[in-house]
């Protein structure tokens, strides 16, 4: 009887702690609000040519791209960064004619264009720090180091230039943990530059859809 | 350049982990000296994760997957001024004309034997007569095997880990340079006017040239059908 009597009053007991407790259990905002913080984020991206770069140029999509951004999380809802990446694009054309003035050339053709870009970037987040999902826009700007071949056959034509390059994107952050320092990023983006030359005839343009993962620590 | 750099850092660090994996069987060093080492390990495979996002573009080569007949790259050069249904007649050379950078000579070798025979038969198709070259040919036919070949130096880059400590010591390496020579060949055909000579200069006008370029152009399978291209991308030969 007496084991019985302890049983209930401990259960009871700890009902009760539990119940005063749970509300206090999260009373201080999560550093990641209280501090500015940074953010490290690798992206996958898969890229999609528009406009004249497409008609022109190449417009198979590509997902061979990637990059690596690091950001400044301030404290209202503004982050500021910068990220380099890398991206290939490729398009092969049957054997043609291409014809000159007085000249014809008969080849396979393996258009290629290769950037480097690097850009600083400012994000807005709509939601607050230890919010699950932290959807944002994005603007940035740059330049791309940019190498722009085309193969005839096995002969190669080769312009290497640096080229002003824009963006801008929508996104959400998600955190795998609430308050976590590990989250996924997806992002679509706009970008473009103002690389000129031969086909290229209006700059590049290409919608990036990407897939990342970031760290973030204070 | 960034990519040979980042294969000899993969190299390296294949041969230091032979190099390690020796030494623990040894048990040849202390072990803070391998703590050491698999810290500078770890730095090493981040850099390496690091090229290897950043960089990875660069190891394409957009056109291994090319066959043979693929690489061919077939130009045509005209005279616009030139009306080609004058010439009724023409003749070709004996052989092949091999130049190689400034010094040339002839040669008659089986693909120039069946690159000779190709031509005149094309030509014929065109509605040419061959006669020979004694007999005052309107067009004459040049065949040549030109090779242009260039030395190209470039600074070795230097990598030599760190496993012998070093104790804030570097290497003290002269720069040593690799050399490497490139070559281009490719057949060059063209169409010579013995109608009109320019009295004046003294000399026959070009009024037709075809460069046969890429890696497949010593191809005897292919031979006959590099000929027909360049014949069939000119149908402003054709005086029939």
């Amino acid at each position: 009887m007496k084991k019985l009597i302890l049983a209930v009053f401990l259960s009871v007991g700890f009902t009760a702690v539990h119940a005063q407790e749970a509300p206090k259990l999260y009373t201080l905002p999560s550093p990641f609000e209280r501090y500015t913080h940074y953010l490290a984020t690798a992206r996958f991206t898969g890229a999609l040519p528009l406009g004249s770069f497409s008609n022109s140029y190449i417009d198979k999509s590509s997902f061979k791209n990637y990059s690596i951004s690091l950001e400044w999380v301030f404290q209202n809802n503004v982050s500021v960064g910068g990220e380099i990446g890398s991206s290939y694009f490729q398009k092969r054309l049957p054997r043609a004619l291409y014809q000159g003035d007085d000249e014809t050339i008969s080849a396979v053709q393996t258009r290629t264009l290769t950037q480097h870009p690097l850009q600083v970037f400012a994000n807005y987040h709509f939601l607050g720090k230890s919010s699950s999902i932290q959807p944002y826009i994005q603007i940035s700007a740059g330049v791309s180091f940019i190498d722009y071949t085309v193969y005839y056959g096995s002969l190669a034509q080769q312009q290497q230039k640096v080229a002003p390059a824009y963006g801008v994107g929508i996104g959400s952050k998600f955190l795998f943990k609430k308050d976590g320092s590990f989250g996924l990023d997806v992002r679509a983006k706009y970008e473009g530059t103002s690389f000129k030359y031969d086909y290229i005839e209006k700059g590049t343009s290409s919608l990036n859809g990407s897939v990342g993962i970031f760290y973030r620590w204070w | 350049m960034v990519c040979d750099n980042v294969k000899v850092i993969l190299k390296n660090k294949k041969y230091r982990e032979i190099f390690k994996s020796k030494m623990f069987k040894i048990k040849f060093r202390l072990l803070n000296i391998l703590n050491s080492k698999l810290k500078m390990l770890k730095i090493t495979s981040l850099l390496i994760l690091f090229a290897a996002i950043g960089f990875s573009s660069c190891s394409n080569d957009p056109i291994s997957d090319l066959s043979t007949e693929e690489t061919l790259v077939y130009l045509t050069n005209r005279d616009k001024t030139a009306d080609y249904a004058q010439y009724k007649t023409f003749s070709i050379v004996d052989s092949v004309l091999v130049v190689e950078n400034n010094r040339s000579g002839t040669a008659l070798t089986e693909i120039d034997r069946d690159l000779l025979q190709r031509i005149v038969t094309n030509m014929q198709s065109l509605g040419y007569t061959y006669v020979s070259p004694k007999s005052n040919p309107d067009v004459g036919i040049n065949a040549a095997w030109v090779t242009n070949t260039q030395l190209n130096v470039v600074s070795q880059p230097s990598y030599y880990g760190n496993y012998w400590g070093g104790g804030g010591y570097g290497y003290g390496y002269p720069s040593y340079y690799q050399y490497y020579e490139t070559s281009e060949s490719y057949w060059l055909i063209s169409m010579v006017d013995f109608k009109n000579p320019n009295t004046v200069d003294k000399t026959y006008k070009v009024i037709w040239d075809a460069q046969i370029r890429g890696a497949g152009i010593g191809s005897t399978q292919l031979i006959d059908n590099m000929v027909d291209s360049i014949f069939s991308q000119s149908s402003y030969l054709k005086i029939k």
